[in-house]
């Protein structure tokens, strides 16, 4: 219990830190704190359900639509996070989330338009091409890794630019550009059918989407798989340190495939559920950098996987949320200002360790 | 000590060199004093590592630190250069005390360090990293033609062999320490600390660089000798320091002593191990014939049951190689490996299956993952079997009922699986891994320097397990630097140089002078 | 039409050369630097907000301030933090490409970009900063080969125990390193919202900053080869870009993303032809140094 709190606190002081600053930001820019304080309501009420108009007498619709919205949003960060999260627990630096989530959306929207088949096994297909194509994305930066000496982080942003220059500059806007009819202003590739769209877990009042199962479902495999079982344990070893792991008989090049293949499938079943869920179509462009959210879900969930998903969570809520901010002068992206601030601050590990080894002083030490 | 080869100093440049010696020599005037270090106190976390030690040190003279590993005479040390900064105490010249909280400090008072550990840059020249940190400059630039022939004076002045141009990573080990000396010397150093400076030198090299250093110090340098080899530290210093868990325990004259009265006055009242009973060698564990793999060439040898095979040789000749090999590190490039009846090229898992243990060197990259718990620690090398899987999953259970056992037996304090391995004491660290090991009942236990930096008891409990574990009729293969190590416990002894099998002595035939001989290649024995 | 070319090459490379060498100084004091890319948006966003207020070429140096200041965190983070340093340039880019978008919002009401101002003037048909980037890259070499600071930056990425240990603050040395390449990087932001533009526009730098990694990996961490291949991505766009209107039926067989890609890909398959192990990357890149370390 102490020593999950002394994990925790770095990701929880830096959150609440850079939620702090961020309301003194608005405070100072947009002149009063009541400001600021009805902009922060607004984000929240915007993320976790608009509570004050629910006990006005309003129908659960004003809660179920911004959760909808923020557990969409969650779903994507949590895929992406725990994409970065798992190839972090063997010591890789998986950059490449943003392309293998490309390639992954554009393995959906190819599969989810191309064949028409009953809804079940339409998107369990779509999933698995999303997987396949996120999971050999990362294949190659594995290999590269293993036989070449290469490190993933230079290999994994170049393959990102490589899968962005060629999937929006080329095949989106190229040869798998929908037919256009007429109204030539569609760019993206085609529609996908209806049967390949991810369930509404709640009819026509929300966008809320199976999405976020599948996400929730992931974290639980993989904290499972990484507690439980000894090759969980394996990659555990090896992240920590790979030498020793190899000299107790451990295969650390295989590992290091392995663990890549699921870091890329995961990211390209987060560019799945982006494109299931919400988009429907490979759009023009993706426009956001996923990848890099994950970057920032993994390190401040420390790399756990329920860390991630809790991360996840709020960022996926506060994101939702933000949009509102927009009525008080403050642009929808503010709550990534705050998720970069809160992984530049949990980033800084040696100022946490100070700290949590005074507040929570450290067991044992002969 | 050979002149310096041809350095081929232009004329003008010679005149230049004369003033820089002028000015050294009124630089050591200046620096003639007493340094004397005071109440040092210094801990790392919760360890402490120097108590309360006072040591004066006067001009011209050659004080030895000795005392077991880890018994704070570094540390001491790297205080005085500025690497560490004391918890309390102070440094004081000619009584007054004085600041040194960088290493640029503590040059500027004259005072330099060589470490034991290098501290060259590979892809640089020598004269590059000798000039380093005080670069001759030329309207500006860095003026390497005048460093160059700056550090060519310098070695000539102090007869040293090497050549400036030369990039450092190109050296041997023997000419790599000289680059350190002369990086401290160049700076014109009136005292020069030596950090176990013959740890990786041949009997030979070590010679020759205490006949350097006594030269230097009969001109008025002021010699600081950090080493636990009791015979070069009785033949070189003028003065001794004892020092034993962070304290300083006696200052003796090396005319009124001995090894055995430094021994104990190191070791405190422990009892020294008993020579090791003579071995009944049974049947072949391991046969090496021609073998070649990176830089090991043609080794042939064999390791019996029941004996313990001493490797010794200087640092970097394949000894690393030849553990390497025998844990499946390292795949076989040609010739024959035989294994517990098995031939051919081992991985690390295949060689756990067939009964090979492996104390690795560098216990913290190797051997544990500080982050996991003891119990975890415990379980890596078998986590795949009983009793910590249970097919694919992990018993926990079983997991925490061997650690206890194993802790018990073994004495790793606090007895407690569940905290993390970082937090146990490196002596504690390097129990439960022997312990760990030897739990998997071996055939052959490769132990590469298995007592390095360990307190007293745990070095004694590290060797007593080696020597039981001979005693149960088990194989050990014990490669260390430290030759002091290998004779103590080993039966017999092979020497490696640059690969190759350089001598092979019986214990009867043990002669430290004819195996330092071997270490360095000259081939007599 | 090769004067055209050499013209818009010369107008596109500074950024990525200026960056390119910045991301250069700081790996070859031992620090990774994927937060070009931040550190760029930072000066392409500090010169044109401050040219709505003062002279351009000021606007410029308050660019460079920005990237150096932004660079300044990164190398505390790092330095002094202890931080990842990989964690801490992507932590980097992200604040600074969330921090853009809330500035612009909050400052000029406008989530595209800045007013216009004033383009840099210019000398023989290009901006000063086009010239300064023709000549930058040697005066970096000789800096780095034939100074002292340049033999204690190549030691420091390589051994800085060694440094350390003749009295050379490892910290400091870093430290300055790290700023001079935000500042770097910063200048190459402010060149292309000051000269190639004339404005801060919020896709900017649209990866630049990664090409220059990119770069600096292609020139093995030397600030010549950093330039040279900074100068071949940018010569390699131009020429795309030539040709997509010059001969528009090439596009047909080789497609415009292809080409775009090659930079990035060419970078990989050169990596992945080396042999392994003959990096030439700092030996201690991405350590941090703890002088007490045992």
């Amino acid at each position: 219990m102490l020593e999950s709190l002394r994990a925790a606190l770095p990701s929880i002081g830096s959150i609440l830190t850079s939620l702090l600053g961020c309301f003194v930001a608005v405070a100072v820019l947009r002149g009063g704190v009541d400001v600021a304080i009805d902009a922060f309501l607004a984000m929240c009420w915007g993320a976790f359900g608009d509570f004050p108009k629910f006990f006005d007498g309003g129908a659960s619709a004003v809660l179920l639509r911004p959760l909808g919205e923020s557990a969409t949003k969650a779903a994507l960060l949590t895929l992406t996070g725990l994409s970065v999260a798992v190839a972090f627990r063997v010591g890789l630096f998986n950059i490449g989330a943003q392309g293998q989530l490309i390639v992954g959306a554009l393995a959906a929207a190819v599969v989810g338009a191309a064949v028409e088949l009953p809804s079940p096994l339409h998107v369990t297909l779509c999933l698995l091409a999303s997987a396949t194509a996120g999971a050999l994305y990362a294949l190659g930066p594995a290999l590269l890794k293993r036989y070449r000496g290469v490190h993933e982080v230079i290999s994994t942003i170049m393959l990102n630019w490589v899968a962005l220059m060629l999937v929006e500059n080329w095949l989106v806007t190229g040869p798998l550009r929908a037919v256009t009819t007429g109204d030539n202003s569609i760019a993206g590739t085609a529609q996908i059918h209806e049967s390949a769209e991810l369930p509404r877990l709640a009819g026509e009042v929300s966008r809320l989407n199976a999405g976020i199962l599948l996400a929730i479902a992931a974290a639980i495999v993989l904290w499972l798989w990484l507690s439980r079982f000894v090759g969980g344990f394996e990659w555990r070893a090896i992240g920590a340190t790979p030498a020793a792991a190899q000299a107790s008989g451990m295969n650390v090049g295989r590992s290091f495939i392995s663990a890549m293949l699921v870091s890329g499938a995961l990211a390209g079943l987060g560019g799945a559920v982006l494109i299931l869920g919400t988009e429907q179509r490979y759009p023009a462009t993706i426009g956001a950098p996923y990848g890099f959210d994950g970057i920032a879900m993994a390190l401040i969930g420390n790399g756990h996987p329920l860390g991630v998903l809790a991360s996840s969570l709020l960022f996926g809520g506060l994101r939702a949320g933000g949009t509102r901010m927009q009525l008080f002068g403050v642009h929808k992206s503010f709550p990534e200002l705050i998720q970069g601030l809160a992984l530049l601050l949990v980033a800084a590990r040696l100022v946490w360790m100070k700290l949590s080894n005074r507040l929570l002083p450290p067991k044992g030490g002969a | 000590m050979k002149e310096a080869i041809a350095c081929g100093v232009a004329p003008a440049v010679k005149s230049k060199t004369r003033e820089i010696d002028s000015a050294r020599v009124r630089a050591g005037d200046r620096f003639d004093m007493t340094i004397a270090l005071r109440h040092i106190s210094k801990r790392f976390g919760t360890q402490v590592a120097l108590d309360d030690v006072s040591l004066e040190l006067e001009r011209g003279e050659r004080v030895a630190l000795v005392g077991e590993n880890g018994a704070g005479k570094s540390s001491l040390m790297n205080v005085l250069y500025g690497l560490y900064a004391a918890d309390a105490g102070d440094v004081a010249i000619d009584g007054a005390p004085i600041r040194i909280r960088t290493p640029a400090d503590a040059l500027t008072r004259g005072i330099g360090m060589v470490h034991q550990h290098f501290t060259l840059v590979g892809t640089l020249s020598v004269a590059e990293n000798v000039v380093l940190g005080k670069e001759p400059t030329r309207f500006g630039t860095f003026d390497l033609p005048r460093a160059v022939s700056e550090v060519q004076a310098t070695c000539r002045r102090f007869g040293f062999d090497l050549d400036p141009r030369a990039r450092v990573d190109t050296l041997t080990v023997g000419s790599q320490q000289k680059v350190e000396i002369v990086k401290a010397l160049h700076r014109g150093v009136s005292t020069l600390i030596l950090d176990e400076p013959t740890a990786v030198l041949t009997p030979q090299e070590a010679d020759e660089l205490f006949a350097v250093t006594r030269k230097l110090s009969d001109e008025g340098l002021t010699v600081v000798l950090i080493s636990h080899k009791l015979r070069e530290v009785l033949t070189f210093a003028t003065r001794i320091a004892v020092m034993r868990r962070g304290k300083k325990v006696a200052e003796v004259k090396p005319s009124e002593s001995t090894p055995e009265s430094l021994a104990e006055l190191m070791v405190g009242t422990r009892t020294p191990p008993p020579a090791p009973p003579q071995a009944m060698p049974g049947e072949l564990v391991v046969t090496l014939e021609q073998l070649s793999a990176g830089p090991l060439r043609d080794v042939s040898l064999d390791v019996r049951a029941g004996e313990i095979l001493g490797i010794a040789g200087v640092d970097g000749n394949g000894q690393r190689e030849l553990a390497e090999v025998l844990t499946g590190l390292r795949s076989v490039d040609a010739g024959v490996l035989r294994v517990a009846g098995r031939t051919g090229s081992l991985t690390p898992r295949i060689a756990r299956e067939i009964g090979v243990a492996h104390i690795p060197e560098d216990r913290l990259k190797h051997a544990v993952v500080t982050d996991f718990t003891v119990g975890e620690n415990v379980s890596l090398g078998r986590h795949r079997h009983a009793p910590f899987a249970n097919g694919a999953r992990i018993d926990f259970a079983g997991r925490l009922d061997r650690t206890r056992t194993l802790m018990e037996s073994h004495d790793v304090r606090p007895r407690e699986p569940q905290l993390r391995l970082g937090a146990l004491s490196g002596g504690n660290q390097q129990k439960l891994v022997v312990g760990r090991e030897l739990d998997a009942n071996p055939k052959l236990l490769v132990a590469v320097q298995p007592t390095r930096g360990l307190d007293l008891a745990a070095v004694d409990a590290v060797r007593s397990r080696l020597l039981d574990f001979r005693a149960k009729g088990g194989a050990v293969v014990l490669v260390s630097l430290d030759l002091e190590e290998v004779l103590a416990l080993a039966d017999r002894v092979v020497v490696l140089y640059e690969g190759k099998v350089s001598g092979a002595f019986m214990r009867a035939q043990f002669d430290e002078r004819l195996i330092g001989k071997c270490m360095l290649g000259v081939r007599d024995a | 039409m090769l004067l055209a070319l050499l013209d818009s090459v010369l107008d596109a490379a500074p950024a990525l050369v200026f960056a390119a060498i910045g991301a250069t100084l700081s790996e070859r004091a031992g620090v990774v630097n994927v937060g070009v890319e931040g550190m760029m948006r930072a000066g392409a966003f500090g010169a044109a907000a401050a040219s709505i207020l003062m002279p351009t070429p000021l606007g410029v140096l308050v660019g460079v301030a920005a990237g150096a200041l932004v660079a300044a965190l990164h190398a505390w983070l790092c330095i002094h933090g202890r931080s990842d340093q990989v964690v801490s340039g992507m932590a980097i880019n992200l604040v600074m490409l969330a921090l853009g978008q809330f500035l612009l919002e909050a400052a000029f009401s406008s989530p595209a970009g800045t007013p216009p101002i004033e383009q840099l003037p210019k000398w023989l048909g290009h901006s000063p900063l086009t010239w300064l980037a023709i000549v930058l890259p040697f005066v970096v070499h000789f800096a780095v080969t034939r100074t002292p600071w340049g033999l204690r930056l190549r030691a420091v990425g390589e051994k800085p125990q060694a440094v350390a240990a003749m009295g050379v603050r490892v910290t400091r040395l870093r430290f300055g390193a790290v700023v001079l390449s935000g500042a770097l990087a910063g200048l190459g932001g402010a060149q292309l919202s000051t000269a190639v533009l004339d404005r801060f526009e919020n896709h900017m730098p649209a990866g630049l900053g990664f090409m220059a990694v990119a770069a600096m990996v292609f020139g093995r961490w030397t600030p010549l080869g950093a330039a040279g291949a900074a100068l071949f991505f940018a010569f390699g766009n131009a020429l795309r870009i030539s040709l997509s209107s010059s001969a528009p039926g090439l596009l047909e067989v080789i497609p415009q993303g292809v080409l775009l890609a090659l930079p990035y890909a060419l970078t990989l398959v050169v990596l992945a032809l080396q042999k392994p192990g003959a990096s030439r990357a700092p030996a201690a890149l991405g350590q941090a140094y703890d002088p007490e370390l045992r």
